[in-house]
């Protein structure tokens, strides 16, 4: 699975940066069209969830997606063969 | 399903400010309810005035947005006169203890078979910043600008002394033990009442050099102590730092209740 | 079966209530409203209804909306002081359109007042005492049959139009005992339900939306900040705003007719007594003391709405003379439509009009 950020509900509160236990969220650089500087994600396939949660059947940590006050984080599916990299999503 | 699946996607996103806490306590008061499976059709939140209480306006289930400081007569209505459905209300700490202070005595008293989930940022942050019955002294609010100089209301501990059969306190840094109180406040007949102590970087925060969100919730993190550590600090006569406030479950127990599915 | 009974006023009001099919009472004691609040306790109970004493009026109202929104016939019963607590919520009814039946023992006021005599001191404040633009509608019993017989065309008014009504009585005609018969069945016409598909707060052909009652997956967003067909808030609209609040004026005002109740004795008077309530009682007594065929009675039985139409049903007249437990609150209202003159005709202090006072007007307008 892949962890994509929905761009039209963050609203750059950083929250999530301060809840990653394996510090994939980080400081964004650019806003975006609505003036928004959404996080930027560092090599998200360590999250745990990304890797493991079709293995194990549920949601595998999950806070960053609890504490997101606009519930702008989901896992989506991968399409077969896409490289493991995350792209963040409009 | 998961707890996404409760939102009215359509009316996201939320008005709530940036890092307001009140998002997050709706997403751990929605994971509870979908652990335990409850059906959409079967469950009513209800709310009375403030950003905590425009919570329900995002669940996609029937819902009674009050007027300010009565929710909590209201759900009485709805759930004595449906004792099968279920009731959760989301307020606020104005809107539970200032205007609804007496609502929530006699609820506890009834102990009305419902659950509450009280946002409690320190003020009042719909109209702009004034100060709550829960504001810690010293703090500056717009109608406190020379320093809160009132005594603060412990929640909690009101509720305890009311007759509440399940109270616990935790804030909206610890995503998961929110979320696991609230699934046992939602478990447990009678009235459960669960106290977040939430950030408001917009009405507290910045007045109170507390501007980033990360500030606030750096300030929930440090400042809270499990009731048990409390309690152990207080019995062997240490002293207790200040500042802080206590987090965890304060009671549960099986005194009588109303409203009860039968 | 049909039944006569020789009760109080507020014990057959409650009694129309059960008949209606109410079977939620939230309340709060207040003389001279206490002992509808009794009885309801006492029965509603063996009817598998829900009888809760709230800690105030406010939560009382609080709690007979929400039940109300589980489906429930609810109903609350207070007097002057309650009915004052109780406007923030009249006005939320009003706005989410929810149906109720608040029942209003009338006593002297204002403030703590005269609790234990009578006056009719709230009218004015039932059409127009929560803030804000919104439509109700009231009843005013005259006698106890009244007070069963018209409890009951509250609760289906309400229903029919999904607005809160009110029971306008008074410590006299609540605390009088008469003999009154209960018939075997009521009429109850309940609430249109609102089909499935439909948006919830869109206006039917008559302007009343079906009703959305909760715990039927209708997932309605019920709320008193003003509020799109979907029931949605949307407070910063002005169009929004404005065709909310004319459809919730339109929808009572415009069904008038269909909701007046009026009686009229001897149309062709010139002089026109106009009551409601407890002076219509002296009124009648002075008709029969008299046998005038040129004094005539115009009883309402509704008094919000006010049908203006019911005065152009005595087309001779030359004066309307109206007595009132108040200083002329529906006099006002009634001066406001005909240029017949009105001559509100004042008692306070808790006493009836005798009907050596009306005689004494009565002599004024020859």
């Amino acid at each position: 699975m892949k962890l994509v950020i929905d761009e039209a509900r963050c609203k750059g509160c950083n929250l999530c940066l301060l809840v990653c236990p394996y510090r994939i969220f980080q400081e964004g650089t650019k806003a975006n069209e609505r003036g928004i500087v959404v996080p930027a994600l560092d090599r998200p396939e360590r999250c745990p969830n990304c890797r493991l949660q079709k293995l194990y059947g549920r949601t595998l940590c999950g806070v960053c997606q609890m504490i997101c006050p606009d519930q702008a984080i989901r896992w989506d599916d991968e399409a077969p063969r896409e490289p493991q990299k995350v792209v963040i999503e409009f | 399903m998961s707890f996404r699946d409760w939102y009215r996607v359509d009316r996201l996103p939320t008005i709530y400010c940036a890092g307001c806490g009140n998002g997050t306590v709706i997403n751990c008061a929605l994971h509870a309810v979908d652990a335990l499976a409850w059906k959409k059709e079967e469950t009513v939140f209800v709310s009375g005035i403030g950003c905590s209480s425009r919570a329900p306006g995002y669940i996609s289930t029937d819902s009674l947005h009050t007027t300010h400081g009565r929710a909590l007569a209201f759900a009485t209505g709805v759930k004595m006169a449906r004792p099968d459905l279920h009731v959760v209300v989301f307020t606020g700490d104005g809107d539970l203890a200032a205007i609804g202070g007496n609502h929530f005595i006699h609820a506890c008293r009834r102990n009305v078979d419902m659950t509450v989930i009280c946002m409690n940022n320190w003020i009042y942050g719909m109209t702009g910043g004034q100060g709550s019955p829960t504001t810690p002294v010293g703090a500056s609010t717009t109608t406190t600008p020379y320093g809160s100089a009132e005594g603060v209301f412990d929640l909690s501990e009101l509720a305890v002394a009311a007759g509440a059969n399940h109270v616990a306190r935790w804030t909206s840094y610890h995503v998961k033990e929110l979320a696991r109180a609230i699934q046992t406040g939602l478990e447990t007949p009678g009235f459960s009442l669960i106290e977040a102590l939430v950030q408001c970087p917009t009405g507290y925060g910045r007045r109170n050099q507390l501007r980033e969100v990360s500030d606030m919730i750096e300030f929930l993190k440090t400042h809270a102590m499990l009731l048990q550590r409390y309690r152990k600090l207080v019995a062997e006569g240490k002293p207790v730092p200040a500042g802080i406030f206590t987090v965890g479950e304060f009671v549960r127990r099986n005194r009588p209740a109303m409203g009860v599915s039968p | 079966m049909t039944r006569t009974e020789f009760l109080q006023g507020n014990v057959a009001c409650a009694e129309g209530a059960l008949a209606a099919g109410c079977r939620f009472f939230g309340g709060y004691p207040i003389t001279p409203s206490t002992e509808v609040a009794e009885h309801m306790a006492l029965k509603l109970p063996k009817l598998k209804g829900v009888f809760i004493q709230m800690e105030d009026e406010i939560a009382s109202l609080a709690a007979v909306i929400g039940a109300s929104w589980t489906g429930a016939r609810a109903m609350t019963a207070t007097s002057g002081p309650g009915f004052s607590l109780m406007m923030e919520n009249i006005g939320y009814a009003a706005m989410t359109e929810t149906p109720c039946v608040v029942v209003n023992i009338q006593r002297g006021g204002p403030s703590t007042g005269q609790p234990t005599l009578a006056a009719q001191g709230d009218m004015l404040q039932c059409r127009f005492g929560s803030h804000g633009d919104y439509s109700v509608i009231a009843l005013s019993p005259a006698s106890v049959q009244e007070m069963f017989s018209l409890t009951v065309k509250a609760f289906n008014l309400a229903d029919r139009f999904r607005v809160p009504v009110f029971l306008m009585a008074d410590e006299i005609i609540g605390h009088m005992r008469e003999r009154f018969t209960i018939p075997d069945a009521v009429e109850v016409v309940p609430r249109r339900p609102l089909e499935k598909g439909a948006l919830p707060f869109a206006a039917g052909p008559d302007g009343v939306p079906g009703f959305p009652v909760f715990g039927a997956g209708h997932g309605v967003h019920v709320t008193g900040l003003t509020h799109d067909e979907r029931g949605y808030p949307r407070a910063t609209s002005p169009d929004i705003h404005q065709e909310l609040v004319m459809r919730l004026v339109h929808k009572v005002e415009s069904a008038r007719r269909e909701i007046a109740d009026y009686m009229v004795v001897n149309p062709g008077a010139e002089r026109v007594f106009v009551s409601y309530g407890a002076p219509t009682r002296t009124v009648q007594q002075v008709l029969h003391d008299r046998k005038d065929r040129t004094l005539g009675h115009l009883q309402l039985r509704v008094v919000w709405p006010f049908p203006e139409f019911a005065l152009h049903e005595f087309p001779d007249a030359k004066v309307f003379l109206f007595p009132e437990m108040n200083l002329g609150q529906m006099a006002r209202e009634a001066d406001r439509h005909t240029d017949v003159p009105v001559v509100p005709i004042p008692r306070l202090g808790g006493e009836l009009h005798t009907p050596a006072l009306l005689e004494k007007t009565l002599e004024a307008h020859p």
